[in-house]
């Protein structure tokens, strides 16, 4: 008896292996310590304290050593299950580890827990909502860390660590799909392992030369303002369709050349990767021509900056070159949610707010570092919602929905119908929330600034309008609406999924 | 030339129908009934054993044959038997039919270890485009890649006066073409000018593609070129002739009860609309207009259903139907229900099988009118003492000249033109005098 009895054990109540989660989590940490080299590094070039950088990696490290020692016994059986709580996990310590040294060193502006969590979370989540209000306070390091972090989520940790640690080899695949945003219908052929390092390396490689390209406008007297370290620090933002500067103004007081540069990398940034990768690295520009996604997403880049050109000369905002170049540089920026300005927006006319918020809801393509709903989803349901008229009319139609001439398997298409239902969804919610918490604690917001400041931390865009405008700041927001924008960003980031099926029982239960 | 056929089947009976009579033919199958039925009609050796075994391809004899042939209904069976011949066989031509497109894409790229490939479902559908470009045919065929035509033809009150009850000499017979036989009832004509054409008769017309196709109007004015079909039946074959169709720039719609199998057309097809409902339902019919369409095509698993269905679809307005009858005695009943064209794919496979055993120097093959009379494409050899004959002098020995291919180019021939040595002959005959015009020439 006794026999049988230790063979079936006690019940299990959990259906995820919680203990293996907090493992690799530890391992993640660890090793997500190390990259504080960088800012130590930074801070003794620039003469900067470098004790801030210093406890935060030796903290995240130290932190995460501990967790993979207590946690050692593991099974460490990382299965479907357990990728979405890690995912979700390890985007919420990691925005804990970019806050670190704003609490540190961010001074009276980020000394408020929330705030410098928000900054760290709009940070990793590649938003670039600040509730910085005093630029010149930051020291060289602290502004680059900004930057930094931004860029380090851009792709993803997760991504990095399959393309380093050995341990992710199995089950990384199910945890990247769910970093790398976009739907499950860009399939990733390759070996994972194989992909995350041909990405990561193409990203560096696009950082470095757009670096490369700024600093040069600056050696070549194009661009006074442009110094090697603003060039590295948008390089930092750029590529992740970030949208921290680390200039009060965003891009405003930079050259026409350096907006155009800034507003072609963008562009490209907003586009799938492995397209990307193969366009210009295989030299398969064709490939990239021929994309579904990519047609959708230029004509959408197309039609959003005529339409701004339109209302900007209407309404005597700009004219000629200035006029193309904002209405552009504007239209790119919020498509990729990056979130650069390079003139205030916020007091541009209603229609013309209207035409960025509804940018909000765009997003770049599947595989970038994009926020946001993302084309391919805005075509495919448009797809559907076409299928569903001609049904209609023929409902012994058999029409299979096709996405680059392959045929796309129904619940690929449920799923996506769900996304963009829990998107909306979770934005109404967030929306509500902040409407509620300003009107409560005064805070001077629209309807559409409530509106905007919702779906812009959903889609990590970036800035709102009004007080939250490209050039303002979050910082006069409750906190109850600081905490629903770092759970929107949080939520966006992941795309919904990985974070709410967290809150489900089934997940959890047996 | 010996020949050696495995599968006893439809397709197997009819290549032996073909060929028994020229040929030393053995017959390999795995059903000892089947082979009795043919021994008891032709006189072919059989063996029974299995296609797929080696041992029993050599105990059958087939390392003797010139010409293996497997056409067995399974794929699998035909590949393996093919390969095994091969080996077996060192000299031999090989010939496999199959059902997959993807066997025939394997062969073209080199692929496959064997000499020919012939898809039932292709050849329908290939029989099918051709019977829509020139939709008063019964039948056509095409000869010297495309620039010959063959077209035998039903004539009813509907034709043009200018060909009806006319002389030929006199008739509006279109540039470039012949009418190369006339059948009226049991008798045969072949056509000089005082004979003419008259309601009721049956023609084959010999001539350029252009020639045939007005042809088709002549005989049939109302039917213009097909530009609209319905297809019913979305399975192999009726996917098939979608996919030929559609190639074409031909507007195709399909029907299909079976969920999957519409789901895998539609996919397969983006250009063709596909329909999950029956063919049967009046409510979809009248909504879809299919009555509307020009041509409605009847490629469904079942004859039966088939034929329902085509009649329903004339009741509806369809004008033109074909219908496929999978067995050989749905043709008669087709035929008794009006449908216009009635396609055996067995026997189109059969048709093109048959022509790989024919003389090296008979490129190609067409059989009319079930098997009693041939259209053969011929080489003339330097010997032959018709060189150097103006047409108006050669004999008529139950066979007529339709066109001869020279330089590449086609030419259709008038009385004065004289037949050169390394000509290509394309000519009507008798399926009897076949051997002896193939001899003479």
């Amino acid at each position: 008896m006794t026999h049988a009895s230790s063979r079936i054990g006690r019940p299990r109540r959990l259906a995820i292996d919680v203990v293996a989660v907090a493992n690799l989590v530890g391992t993640l940490a660890k090793y997500l310590g190390l990259v504080t080299v960088f800012p130590i590094a930074l801070a003794l070039y620039y003469g900067d304290p470098v004790w801030p950088y210093l406890v935060t990696g030796l903290g995240t490290s130290g932190f995460g050593f501990l967790l993979e020692r207590l946690t050692r016994g593991a099974r460490s059986q990382m299965g479907v299950r357990e990728g979405f709580l890690v995912v979700s996990a390890m985007l919420l310590m990691t925005a804990a580890f970019a806050s670190l040294p704003y609490l540190f060193a961010g001074g009276e502006q980020l000394d408020h827990p929330i705030d410098a969590y928000l900054e760290g979370m709009s940070a990793v989540t590649t938003t670039g909502a600040s509730v910085v209000t005093d630029y010149n306070a930051f020291s060289p390091t602290l502004a680059m860390w900004r930057q930094f972090t931004q860029w380090l989520g851009g792709l993803g940790i997760i991504i990095l660590a399959v393309a380093i640690l050995p341990r992710l080899r199995v089950g990384g695949r199910q945890m990247m799909e769910s970093e790398l945003p976009g739907p499950e219908i860009t399939q990733l052929g390759e070996r994972i392992r194989e992909l995350a390092r041909v990405l990561w390396a193409f990203y560096i490689g696009m950082t470095l030369v757009l670096t490369l390209i700024l600093a040069s406008f600056g050696w070549l007297g194009i661009d006074d303002e442009m110094t090697p370290y603003q060039a590295l620090a948008h390089a930092f933002a750029t590529m992740p369709t970030g949208g921290f500067s680390p200039k009060p103004d965003s891009l405003a007081s930079f050259s026409a050349e350096t907006q155009w540069v800034i507003a072609l990398f963008m562009f490209l940034a907003g586009m799938n990767f492995v397209l990307l990768y193969r366009g210009i690295v295989r030299l398969r520009p064709r490939a990239v021509a021929r994309d579904e996604e990519f047609r959708l997403y230029a004509l959408f880049v197309l039609v959003a900056s005529v339409a701004l050109l339109i209302e900007l000369w209407s309404y005597d905002i700009a004219e000629g070159e200035e006029a193309v170049r904002t209405a552009v540089f504007q239209a790119i920026s919020i498509i990729t949610t990056t979130g650069f300005a390079t003139t205030d927006f916020a007091l541009w006319p209603v229609v013309s707010l209207l035409t960025l918020f509804a940018l909000m809801f765009s997003g770049g393509s599947a595989g970038s570092t994009t926020g946001s709903i993302k084309v391919v989803r805005h075509l495919l349901l448009g797809k559907v919602l076409r299928r569903e008229l001609d049904q209609t009319v023929s409902p012994e139609l058999v029409m299979p929905i096709r996405y680059n001439s392959a045929p796309v398997d129904e619940r690929t298409l449920r799923a996506i119908a769900a996304f963009i239902l829990l998107y909306v969804g979770f934005w109404a919610v967030g929306a509500s929330v902040i409407a509620i918490d300003s009107a409560i604690s005064n805070v001077p917001l629209s309807p559409l600034d409530t509106l905007a400041v919702a779906a812009s931390a959903l889609g990590n865009g970036g800035p709102g309008f009004g007080i939250t405008g490209p050039f303002g700041s979050f910082a006069p927001l409750g906190d109850v609406s600081k905490i629903t924008m770092i759970v929107l960003m949080w939520l966006g980031r992941l795309e919904i999924i990985p974070v709410f099926v967290l809150a489900t029982r089934h997940y959890w239960r047996l | 030339m010996r020949v050696f056929v495995i599968g006893a089947g439809q397709v197997g009976s009819t290549i032996v129908e073909a060929l028994h009579d020229e040929h030393d033919i053995t017959v390999l199958d795995t059903e000892a009934s089947r082979l009795h039925a043919l021994t008891g009609r032709f006189d072919v050796a059989v063996f029974e054993g299995d296609g797929t075994s080696r041992k029993d391809l050599a105990a059958a004899g087939v390392e003797d044959a010139d010409l293996v042939i497997a056409c067995t209904s399974r794929d699998e069976v035909n590949l393996v038997a093919g390969m095994f011949a091969r080996r077996e066989a060192e000299g031999a031509t090989t010939v496999i039919r199959t059902s997959s497109n993807e066997y025939v894409d394997l062969w073209r790229e080199g692929q496959l270890d064997v000499d020919f490939v012939v898809s039932s479902e292709l050849e329908t559908a290939y029989a099918i485009s051709r019977i829509l470009g020139v939709p008063a045919a019964r039948q056509t065929d095409v000869f010297a890649d495309g620039q010959v035509q063959v077209g035998e033809f039903d004539v009813d009150q509907d034709a043009s006066p200018q060909v009806l009850g006319v002389p030929l000499r006199d008739a509006a017979i279109p540039e470039d073409s012949k009418v190369a036989a006339v059948i009226r009832g049991d008798e045969t004509i072949l056509p000089g000018g005082d004979d003419d054409i008259r309601n009721g008769d049956r023609i084959v017309a010999i001539g350029s593609p252009d020639a045939i196709k007005r042809w088709s109007t002549l005989l049939w004015p109302e039917g213009g070129a097909v530009r609209d079909v319905v297809i019913y039946g979305a399975g192999r074959v009726g996917t098939a002739i979608a996919r030929v169709l559609v190639a074409q720039g031909i507007s195709v719609r399909m029907v299909e009860a079976s969920r999957d199998q519409a789901q895998r057309a539609a996919e397969a097809l983006p250009q063709a609309r596909v329909f999950h409902a029956s063919g049967f339902d009046g409510d979809f019919l009248e909504r879809e207009r299919i009555g509307q369409a020009q041509a409605g095509i009847f490629a469904m698993r079942d004859d039966a259903k088939n034929q329902y269905a085509a009649s329903l679809a004339q009741v509806r307005g369809i004008p033109f139907t074909v219908a496929i009858a999978h067995e050989a005695v749905s043709v008669g009943a087709f035929d008794k229900a009006g449908i216009d064209v009635s396609i055996n794919p067995r026997a189109v496979t059969a048709e093109e099988i048959v022509r790989f055993a024919h003389d090296p120097r008979t490129q190609q093959v067409a059989m009319l009118e079930g098997n009693r009379y041939e259209v053969l494409d011929v080489t003339t050899r330097e010997s032959s003492r018709y060189i150097g004959m103006a047409f108006r002098d050669m004999p008529v020995h139950g066979s007529i000249i339709g066109a001869i291919v020279r330089n590449g180019g086609a030419i259709f021939p008038h009385g004065d033109d004289v037949l050169q040595a390394g000509d290509r002959v394309i000519i009507f005959t008798e399926a009897a005098n076949a051997p002896w015009v193939v001899e003479a020439l």
